[in-house]
C-alpha cells in the first residue's frame, strides 16, 4: 500500500510538471524565453495549482462524503453546496458586483458555499448528531430550490454575463491567479489533513453507528467534523474555479479500485488522483480548441462519465 | 453571422449588447466634432490584440490591420481578420494565447469581455485600453478615443467623421413614420432584437418602432402570441446561412399576420450586428426597405 | 479490591429505557456479569433483548438506575477505553460495505494503539474466513458475512462481548465452532459473554440465562432452572415438554 502511495504521488508530480510545461504550447524547462518564463509563472503555475487544489479537495471530500452519508452516490455537489455557491457567484457576476475586486465572486462562491452548508447542516441534524438520510435529503432538496434561484437569475440577465455565469458554472479556470491560492490552499491542506486524521472513525462509521461506538469511535461527533471539513474544502474548491462535475464522484470509485476501501488510503490517492485529473482535464480543455478554452468541467464530465460506466461494467464499484 | 450555440443551450455568443443611452444619442448629436487635429507623440502601438469582433472591424476599417497581432475566434470580418492569430472567444479568451503573441495593447470592451480578464492582463503588465461605446449614437465618440490612445487620432477620426456623416444623412432624410418593426435573430427558439442593441437603436433612428423595445433582456426569446397581438407591419429576419428556409416553419405560423400576407418580410444582412463601421450599411438597408 | 466485593464486570442496577417517553420499553432490570460468564439472553421479539445490549454497551443511556462497568458508570469512560473492555455485535449488520474481509477484521485493531496478543490472521482463521479474505464483504455468503463482523470483533479483543443473535445465518457447523471458538477463548484469556439468541438448544450450553418479556426480567439462572414449561410459555406463549436425559442433558419437545 505504502508503495502504491508513493507510486501514485510521483505520477502526480509528473502529470502536474506535464500539465504546466506542455500545453497548449509544449516549452521546454532548460531553455526558456522571457516571454516563456512569464507565461509559466504568471499564467499557468497558477492555474496548474488550482486545478491541482480543485481536484484534490474534491476527490478527497467525494470519499469522505460517500463515508459519512454510506451512500455510494454521494459527491461534495450533492449537499446543495455548490448550488448555494452558484447562487451567490451568479449573483456577483450578473450584477456585476466588485466589492472585494478580484476576489469578489471567489469570496461570493464561499460565503454561498458556507451558508447553504449550514442550511443542510441544520436540517440533517436531530437529536444531537447528523443523520446521513437527512443530510441527503436536506441537500438535494435545498440544491434544487437553489438551482431554480440561479435560473431565476439567469433568464433575466444580460446574455454576456448570462455567458460568463454558465462559464464558471462548468469549471473556468483560465483567470486563475496568485492571490487567491493561499486562501484555498489553507482550507483544503487543513480540510484533508483533518479528514485524513478521522480515517479511521470513517472507516467505522461505514459499518454503522452502533459499531463505530463499539469500536471506540463518537459516531455523531466523528460524522460532524467529518462533514465541516468536506463543507469547507468543498466551498474553497467551488470559491477557488466553479463547479467542476464527476471528480467527487469519480475518483473515490476509481481510487477503491486501485486502493481498496481503507479510507487510511483512498483518501489521500482520491485527493491525488483528483488533482491529476483536474490539472489533465484542464490541459486537454486549454489544448484541443485552443486558443479557445473549454471549461475544464466539461472535459472531466466527458472523460469521466465513459470511464466510469466501464468500471461499473468491469468490475461492480460498489463492491457488490 | 457570428451567432452561435453557448454551452447551457443559449444562443448569445458575439452580438452586441448595449445599455440604452437615449440620452447620449441627443448629446452626441449636439457635440458633433470636425476637428481633424493631428496628434504627434510617443509612437503608435505596433502590435494590438482585439477582444471583439467589433473592434476588430474598427481596426481595420481605419487602416490598422497591418498591426493587428491577434482576435477572437468570431472576428470574421472582414476577410483578413480570419488569417489573424487568434486568441480564443470573447467571454473566454485564452489567457496565454494573448501573452505569448506579446502585444503592446489589449482591446476590450464593456461588452461580452468578462472584467476580471482585463483586471488579471494589467496585473501582469500588459497595456490595455477599454472600449466604451455601447449604442450607435456613442460609436464615432468611442472611435475617435481610441484613436487617442492608439495614437493614431488621424485616422480613427477620419473613421468617426464618416460614421457621423452616414448618420447625418440618415437623419436628415429621417420620416415620421409608424410602422412597428420586429428584427427575428433566430427563428427557433424564437430570438428576436430587444432593447440595448444596435438593431433597437438602428430601427428608432429611422422613427420606427421596435415591438420587442420594451422586453426585460437584449435578446429575448419571444412569445409568438405576443408577436401576433403587436402584429408588426414589417418583419426582418436577420442574415445567416439558409435562413429563409429555418423560418419557413415559422412564417408558416404568422401566415395570417398583416405582414406576411402583404410581404413585408425581408431577409436582411447581419451588418447591424456588431457596433463597427457597418452599422451606416445596416442603417441605410433597413431605411431602403421602411420606405419600400 | 477486596473491600469492595460488589464489583461486577458488568451490573445492571435498576436500568430503565423508554423510546418514547409516555411508555416505557425496558422497566427496571437488574442483574450482573462476572468474569468468565457466558450469558444467554432469551426472549421474544420485541422483548427488548437488543435494548438491553445497547444499554450495556454503552449506545443507549439508562433513563432511570444504572448500569456499570467494572464499578463505573459506562458513561463515564473514555470511548477507546470502553471500546477495549466491551464490544458490541449488532443483529443488523451492513452487508453493502466496500471492504475486504481483511480490511473490516482489521478494524477490531482501532481502539489500540499497539497490536494486542491477537493477529489478524488468527482471527480469520478462527472465523473461517482465511481463504477468503481478500474478498469483498458484499461477495460472500449471509454466514461469511457475520462470520467477518465476528471475526474483527474477536480482534478487538475485549473482556465483555455483547453479541445480539450472532448465530442467525450461521450454518449449524459454523454455530458450534463459534461457540467452541468463543469457550476456547474463555479458557484463554477469560472473556465474559451476553448473547442474544432464540435457540433454546443452544441456551443450555451457557453458564446462565436471562428470559426478558416486554422489557422486565422474567427470570434468571442455570439454564435448567430457568427452562421450565410455565416459564416458556409465559416468555413465548408455546406449549412445549421439558425432557430431562439420565446423563443430565435436557432439550425441548414439542
Amino acid at each position: 500500500m505504502k508503495l502504491k502511495l508513493v507510486l501514485i504521488t510521483f505520477i502526480s508530480a509528473a502529470v502536474f510538471l506535464f500539465a504546466l510545461f506542455i500545453g497548449p504550447e509544449p516549452m521546454s524547462p532548460f531553455n526558456m524565453s522571457g516571454i516563456e518564463k512569464e507565461i509559466i509563472f504568471s499564467i499557468r503555475l497558477p492555474r496548474v495549482l488550482v486545478s491541482l487544489f480543485m481536484g484534490m479537495a474534491l476527490g478527497a471530500s467525494g470519499a469522505v462524503l460517500q463515508g459519512i452519508l454510506r451512500n455510494p452516490l454521494a459527491d461534495p455537489y450533492i449537499l446543495g453546496i455548490s448550488s448555494g455557491a452558484a447562487l451567490t457567484a451568479a449573483f456577483g457576476i450578473i450584477t456585476g458586483l466588485s466589492l472585494f475586486g478580484i476576489f469578489t465572486v471567489p469570496l461570493l462562491a464561499f460565503i454561498g458555499a458556507v451558508i447553504a452548508g449550514i442550511f443542510v447542516g441544520a436540517m440533517g441534524w436531530k437529536r444531537g448528531g447528523f443523520w446521513p438520510e437527512r443530510l441527503l435529503l436536506a441537500g438535494v432538496g435545498l440544491g434544487f430550490l437553489f438551482s431554480s434561484l440561479l435560473m431565476l437569475i439567469l433568464s433575466i440577465s444580460s446574455d454576456a454575463k448570462l455567458k460568463r455565469a454558465a462559464l464558471w458554472m462548468f469549471g473556468d479556470l483560465s483567470l486563475a491567479d496568485w492571490s487567491i491560492i493561499p486562501f484555498g490552499f489553507i482550507f483544503i491542506a487543513a480540510g484533508i489533513a483533518v479528514s485524513l486524521s478521522k480515517a479511521k472513525a470513517l472507516n467505522a462509521l461505514m459499518l454503522g453507528d452502533d459499531l463505530a461506538h463499539s469500536l471506540g469511535f463518537s459516531p455523531k461527533r466523528e460524522r460532524f467534523i467529518l462533514f465541516i471539513s468536506v463543507g469547507l474544502m468543498t466551498a474553497a474548491s467551488v470559491s477557488l474555479g466553479g463547479m467542476v462535475g464527476f471528480i467527487g464522484l469519480l475518483i473515490p470509485h476509481t481510487g477503491r479500485f486501485i486502493a481498496g476501501s481503507d479510507s487510511r488510503a483512498l483518501i489521500p490517492v482520491s485527493a491525488l488522483g483528483g488533482g491529476m485529473l483536474l490539472c489533465i482535464a484542464d490541459l486537454i480543455g486549454k489544448s484541443v480548441l485552443s486558443p479557445v478554452e473549454l471549461p475544464a468541467g466539461i472535459i472531466t464530465a466527458v472523460l469521466g462519465a465513459p470511464y466510469f460506466l466501464y468500471l461499473l461494467r468491469r468490475r461492480d464499484v460498489l463492491g457488490a | 453571422m457570428n451567432y452561435r450555440a453557448n454551452v447551457i443551450g443559449f444562443r448569445v455568443h458575439g452580438i452586441k449588447q448595449n445599455r440604452a443611452r437615449l440620452l447620449f444619442f441627443m448629446l452626441s448629436l449636439l457635440t458633433l466634432n470636425f476637428s481633424f487635429l493631428t496628434a504627434v507623440g510617443a509612437e503608435a502601438p505596433k502590435r494590438i490584440i482585439s477582444l471583439s469582433p467589433s473592434t476588430t472591424e474598427i481596426l481595420f476599417a481605419a487602416g490598422l490591420g497591418d498591426n493587428i497581432a491577434g482576435v477572437t475566434t468570431f472576428c470574421d470580418y472582414p476577410e483578413e481578420a480570419k488569417l489573424k492569430d487568434k486568441i480564443g472567444g470573447m467571454s473566454n479568451p485564452s489567457l496565454e494565447a494573448v501573452v505569448s503573441l506579446k502585444p503592446d495593447i489589449v482591446i476590450v470592451t464593456t461588452d461580452g469581455n468578462p472584467e476580471e480578464f482585463e483586471r488579471r492582463l494589467r496585473s501582469i503588465g500588459i497595456k490595455t485600453y477599454i472600449f466604451r461605446a455601447r449604442t450607435i449614437p456613442e460609436l464615432a465618440g468611442g472611435i475617435r478615443d481610441m484613436g487617442e490612445a492608439l495614437d493614431e487620432k488621424e485616422r480613427f477620426d477620419a473613421l468617426a467623421a464618416e460614421i457621423e456623416a452616414g448618420i447625418d444623412k440618415i437623419k436628415s432624410e429621417r420620416k415620421t413614420r409608424k410602422e412597428k418593426v420586429l428584427f427575428i435573430i433566430w427563428p427557433e427558439p424564437l430570438v428576436v432584437a430587444g432593447p440595448r442593441t444596435e438593431i433597437d437603436d438602428a430601427i428608432n433612428m429611422l422613427g420606427a418602432q421596435n415591438i420587442a423595445g420594451t422586453a426585460v433582456t437584449e435578446y429575448p426569446k419571444y412569445s409568438l402570441e405576443e408577436i401576433i397581438r403587436q402584429s408588426p407591419d414589417i418583419i426582418f429576419i436577420g442574415a445567416g446561412k439558409g435562413m429563409d428556409s429555418v423560418s419557413g416553419g415559422l412564417l408558416n405560423r404568422l401566415s395570417n399576420l398583416k405582414a406576411v400576407k402583404e410581404k413585408k418580410v425581408f431577409f436582411v444582412s447581419d451588418h447591424l450586428y456588431r457596433l463597427g463601421p457597418r452599422v451606416i450599411k445596416g442603417l441605410e438597408e433597413l431605411e431602403m426597405h421602411l420606405n419600400k | 479490591m477486596s473491600s469492595a466485593p460488589e464489583v461486577h464486570m458488568l451490573d445492571f442496577n435498576d436500568a430503565a429505557f423508554s423510546y418514547d417517553k409516555h411508555m416505557p420499553f425496558i422497566r427496571g432490570v437488574s442483574f450482573s456479569v462476572d468474569n468468565g460468564e457466558f450469558i444467554g439472553l432469551l426472549g421474544a421479539n420485541g422483548s427488548g433483548k437488543s435494548t438491553i445490549l445497547k444499554l450495556a454497551g454503552g449506545i443507549l443511556k439508562a433513563s432511570a438506575g444504572e448500569v456499570k462497568l467494572w464499578g463505573k458508570p459506562i458513561a463515564s469512560y473514555g470511548n477507546r477505553d470502553r471500546a477495549k473492555l466491551l464490544s458490541y455485535l449488532p443483529q443488523m449488520l451492513d452487508t453493502g460495505i466496500p471492504f475486504t474481509v481483511r480490511e473490516l477484521a482489521s478494524m477490531g485493531l482501532y481502539p489500540y494503539d499497539i497490536m494486542p496478543g491477537i493477529s489478524v490472521e488468527d482471527a480469520l482463521e478462527a472465523a473461517g474466513l482465511k481463504e477468503k479474505s481478500g474478498a469483498h464483504i458484499s461477495s460472500l455468503s449471509g454466514g461469511e458475512k457475520r462470520r467477518a463482523y465476528i471475526a474483527m470483533t474477536l480482534l478487538q479483543g475485549a473482556g465483555l462481548l455483547l453479541l445480539d443473535e450472532p448465530l442467525a445465518n450461521l450454518d449449524i457447523k459454523y454455530q458450534i465452532e463459534l461457540i467452541k471458538l468463543l469457550k476456547n477463548l474463555r479458557e484463554k484469556r477469560g472473556i465474559s459473554l451476553i448473547m442474544a439468541l432464540h435457540d433454546i438448544n443452544t441456551a443450555m450450553q451457557f453458564d446462565r440465562l436471562i428470559v426478558i418479556k416486554e422489557g422486565r426480567l422474567l427470570g434468571s439462572g442455570r439454564p435448567e432452572s430457568v427452562l421450565t414449561k410455565e416459564l416458556l410459555k409465559e416468555a413465548f406463549d408455546v406449549e412445549v415438554e421439558i425432557k430431562r436425559e439420565d446423563s443430565g442433558g435436557v432439550y425441548i419437545k414439542y
